[in-house]
């Protein structure tokens, strides 16, 4: 009996790792420089809603009707279509100075499936031994499977490479470059990312009608169609020693004659086709010389897509994000969805041309970073987490040292709060610390300038004192909505001759209660203010409060200072309350722990503020049922920055579902489809 | 006249926080020997606590907010364009910025005067408008006439416009008032009514049925002789 348990817990937990293995062996399949990688986990989704549920959401109903191709096929389940839902999949990004390539990598439960809805639609394939494959229209999007796996590869080809007068030569591009020409530092560190020839052993799609993959010996070409420019007199004179198709085309004729000569290892176009540089200037932005060069780019994009997603599959990367240690302690079985980014400041050099922001390097010192998405039971939780430099971290470390100020909460009343922000800093620290960010943001553009600038902002300020002034902890507490009567002037017409006249009326305004609270040690500047304000007449002053006048606002602010403490809020009892120390706070320790524990706080409560908004505000009653409605089903937000810990500051959002919903995956779907048939009922 | 569009196109920004509702008033004067006097009112009075706020804003919702400067200057350089318009003169024209009503007044020869005038000034302000609106008075027939036709532009227009800016046409609306020196003996348009005197007619409407050509303004109105 023991030996029969033993045999089967065996036999699970190989089963197990049999699945967790093949999960892993497609992450192996991701080379270890992506510059971003997204995993969802099917298992993690199924669980809290099965396939069937799924199949029978509007979601799933339109995805399989458009898989299916209206139900041509006679799928009715998201399981048909060759992928397992259980299975972990990937999406992620790589990238290098002159490609960028986007691909989605899955396993695959039945190749045949995944053959037949290709069929259902009209997309053909080639097929070579056990792998298919399917070329995008433009060619720069190609899709293989197998019985393993599935991989869509997008390619696209970076500008500023294709701006580079060497490379526009070799491939001769013709449109004028518009761009300036700033591909001098780019020049060293260029390169083709076809290095692996011989991986590319599968042949080229039926569909791919205007690209053919051929070997070249030396002197790869280009040959495209040729659009015959006005009056220049564009000769093409490319030559290749040996041609060799790697597939023939299933005796389909091409649809456009279109030949792009793999590289050995470089392109050494002798080409005369090109006309001078001189002869750019001559150029009038004709569209046919654009399009010339597209084909040219997209057929280059869509050599480097099939051969980075044939190597793919022939072999796994020497080093795959495995082999990254900060991906893999990224990884939480428990998430359903994970984003990682390698470096932030990489993605936004890939992404954010440098000319945009001229030199100025905004994410300096950040690297990488992730989010994950928890769907649970009672919430949905996104946590997000950033490593910066040790430079930046011990900015941050100073900056964050400063904590809320406990007195705070002495001020708060949870029965009538909505919701509230709170944030804390170090003044004083972020004084001393902010010139040098913005000396090493823009330092590498403007040096002397902001040199001098920092240098005279530290001149001018006195850090201490002003820190002392206001310290740089602030909450503020939403408390609802309340209406105020203002007046008006409206046009009124007698009925004798229809003369008109300005009359004055009144309405009601809706206006938000609040209370807003920031620490002081110093506060003979805002004495000062306080007298110069009542000097003025702008300020009244209550019996140990004041109310700020604002002629044109239906608003009142109430302000007071007290134990350290300036207070601003749109209710006077309340002000009384606070200065004669008769304020009834009432706080959990749930909120007071978010408040007092973290740099940065906020909260907010839908529920509590259904049935506070006037009807007035929103126009009709039945669209305030409606507001109320949505309102009441929403959960309560919570955002919150994190402790740091070492170089790395994380944050998390999180919302509470309703109690009448079984877990988070299902509330969002029935927020989607309640979205989905308001939309429909106002078409 | 086409002063929506001037609404609609040229202050987006200032419109789109509102929930409430604005006013456009169009009075006319004419006198038997077909000369009289226009005022235009445009009343933002009702959401004046909102345009207050706004105009402390450089933009809002991408849409540029003008200053008071601005707002003044073009006022003074439609008044400087009426002023050397033919058949125009006595111009006038204030800006109330506590209660944000902005009102432009001038007389005027003859009707037909001011049939060009408004898609002139309109293009002043760098709004491209349709004339789709016409004023003629036969003096022998005693016959005022008020030609409209809906205009697609007008639609074109208002969809380009972000929802919360579309809102605050809702509750928008546009008064014509044409007042006379005789009574009047009947009118074309239902929707329009006629003073206690008998010689002002009055036509109140929501500006979206304009803009979306719902409701119809012309007007065949026929004095006694």
């Amino acid at each position: 009996m023991n030996y029969t348990i033993k045999c089967a817990a065996a036999s699970i937990l190989l089963s197990v790792a049999t699945i967790q293995t093949e999960a892993q062996d497609l992450a192996r399949r991701i080379p270890s420089n992506a510059l971003a990688v997204v995993t969802v986990k099917g298992e993690q989704l199924t669980q809290l809603m099965s396939v069937e549920e799924f199949n029978r959401t509007f979601m799933g109903v339109a995805l399989i009707d458009k898989l299916s191709n209206k139900n041509k096929g006679g799928m009715n389940s998201l399981d048909q279509f060759g992928l397992d839902p259980n299975a972990t999949y990937y999406y992620y990004n790589q990238s290098n100075d002159s490609v960028t390539y986007n691909c989605l990598l899955a396993p695959v439960k039945s190749a045949a499936q995944i053959d037949e809805v290709y069929k259902l639609h009209g997309k053909k394939f080639e097929q070579n031994g056990e792998l298919r494959s399917h070329y995008s229209k433009d060619s720069t999007g190609i899709t293989l499977w197998n019985e393993k796996m599935v991989l869509f590869v997008l390619a696209t080809g970076n500008s500023k490479y294709f701006s580079r007068p060497e490379v526009r030569e070799r491939l001769g591009l013709l449109a004028p470059d518009f761009s300036a020409p700033s591909y001098a530092d780019a020049v060293a560190d260029s390169s083709v990312v076809v290095t692996d020839v011989d991986t590319v052993a599968y042949g080229a799609p039926a569909d791919a009608a205007d690209i053919v993959v051929v070997e070249a010996d030396s002197a790869p070409q280009i040959v495209i169609d040729q659009p015959k420019p006005k009056k220049s007199a564009v000769k093409s004179k490319t030559k290749y020693k040996k041609k060799k198709s790697i597939k023939k085309r299933s005796g389909k004729k091409p649809k456009k004659k279109a030949v792009v000569v793999v590289p050995e290892e470089d392109y050494a176009v002798d080409s005369t086709m090109v006309a001078t540089d001189s002869g750019y200037d001559n150029y009038t932005p004709d569209s046919s010389l654009y399009k010339h060069d597209d084909k040219i780019k997209n057929a280059l994009a869509g050599k480097w897509a099939y051969a980075m997603a044939t190597a793919s599959f022939s072999k796994q990367p020497d080093s795959s994000i495995l082999d990254n240690k900060d991906f893999v302690k990224s990884v939480d079985n428990k998430a359903e969805m994970t984003v990682w980014i390698s470096g932030a400041e990489d993605l936004m050099n890939t992404y954010v041309p440098q000319s945009i922001f001229k030199g100025v390097n905004f994410l300096k010192g950040y690297g990488s970073a992730n989010a994950k998405l928890y769907l649970e039971d009672k919430s949905i939780r996104l946590s997000t987490a950033l490593t910066v430099s040790n430079e930046m971290a011990t900015v941050f470390n100073k900056l964050n040292k400063r904590k809320l100020n406990k007195k705070f909460l002495n001020y708060i009343n949870e029965d009538k709060m909505i919701g509230y922000m709170a944030y804390a800093m170090d003044s004083k620290a972020y004084l001393e610390e902010y010139p040098k960010l913005v000396s090493k943001m823009y330092g590498i553009v403007l040096n002397d300038e902001i040199n001098m600038a920092t240098d005279l902002f530290s001149l001018l300020l006195d850090e201490e004192a002003v820190s002392k002034v206001l310290k740089g902890d602030a909450i503020f507490v939403f408390n609802g909505l309340s209406q105020k009567e203002v007046t008006y002037t409206a046009n009124e017409y007698d009925e004798d001759n229809f003369e008109t006249k300005e009359v004055t009326k009144t309405k009601q305004e809706t206006l938000p209660d609040f209370l807003f609270m920031t620490s002081s040690e110093d506060t003979r500047l805002f004495d000062k203010l306080i007298t110069y304000g009542i000097k003025k007449n702008v300020v009244i002053g209550h019996e140990k409060y004041f109310e700020l006048k604002m002629p044109k606002s239906p608003m009142t602010v109430f302000f007071a200072i007290k134990d350290g403490i300036i207070f601003f809020g749109s209710d006077a009892a309340e002000m009384e309350q606070i200065v004669n120390n008769r304020y009834t706070a009432k706080i959990s320790s749930i909120h007071k722990k978010i408040i007092g524990g973290n740099n940065y706080a906020s909260y907010f409560s839908a529920k509590k503020l259904a049935g506070k908004i006037p009807v007035d505000a929103l126009a009709s009653k039945e669209k305030m049922d409606k507001t109320n409605k949505t309102l009441s089903e929403l959960g309560d937000i919570y955002l919150k920055s994190l402790p740091a810990k070492g170089n790395t500051f994380a944050g998390e959002v999180s919302m509470e579902i309703p109690a009448n919903q079984k877990n988070a995956l299902k509330y969002i779907m029935s927020l989607l489809e309640n979205l989905d048939t308001k939309k429909a009922d106002q078409q | 006249m086409h002063y929506k569009k001037f609404l609609f196109i040229l202050m987006p920004a200032i419109l789109c926080c509102f929930s409430s509702c604005f006013q456009v008033i169009e009075e006319i004067n004419v006198t038997s020997n077909g000369s009289g006097t226009v005022t235009l009112t445009v009343n933002l009075s009702s959401s004046k606590a909102k345009v207050a706020s706004i105009m402390l804003l450089d933009s809002i919702n991408g849409y540029k907010v003008p200053t008071k400067q601005k707002i003044q200057q073009e006022m003074d350089e439609v008044v400087v364009y009426l002023k050397n318009s033919p058949g125009i003169g006595n111009v006038t024209k204030r800006v109330d910025f506590v209660n944000y009503i902005a009102t432009v007044s001038f007389s005027f020869q003859n009707i037909s005067n001011i049939n060009n005038i408004n898609q002139r000034v309109l293009k002043k302000l760098k709004v491209n408008a349709v004339s789709n609106s016409s004023y003629t008075y036969n003096t022998t027939s005693n016959i005022f006439q008020r030609n409209y036709a809906h205009t697609t532009q007008a639609v074109l227009q208002y969809n380009k416009l972000k929802p919360e800016v579309k809102n605050v046409f809702k509750e928008a609306t546009y008064t014509s008032i044409y007042r006379f020196d005789r009574p009047v003996v009947s009118m074309s348009n239902p929707l329009a009514k006629t003073s206690k005197t008998k010689r002002a007619v009055m036509l109140n409407t929501g500006i979206l049925g304009l803009i979306n050509g719902k409701t119809n303004i012309s007007n065949k109105i026929i004095l006694s002789k």
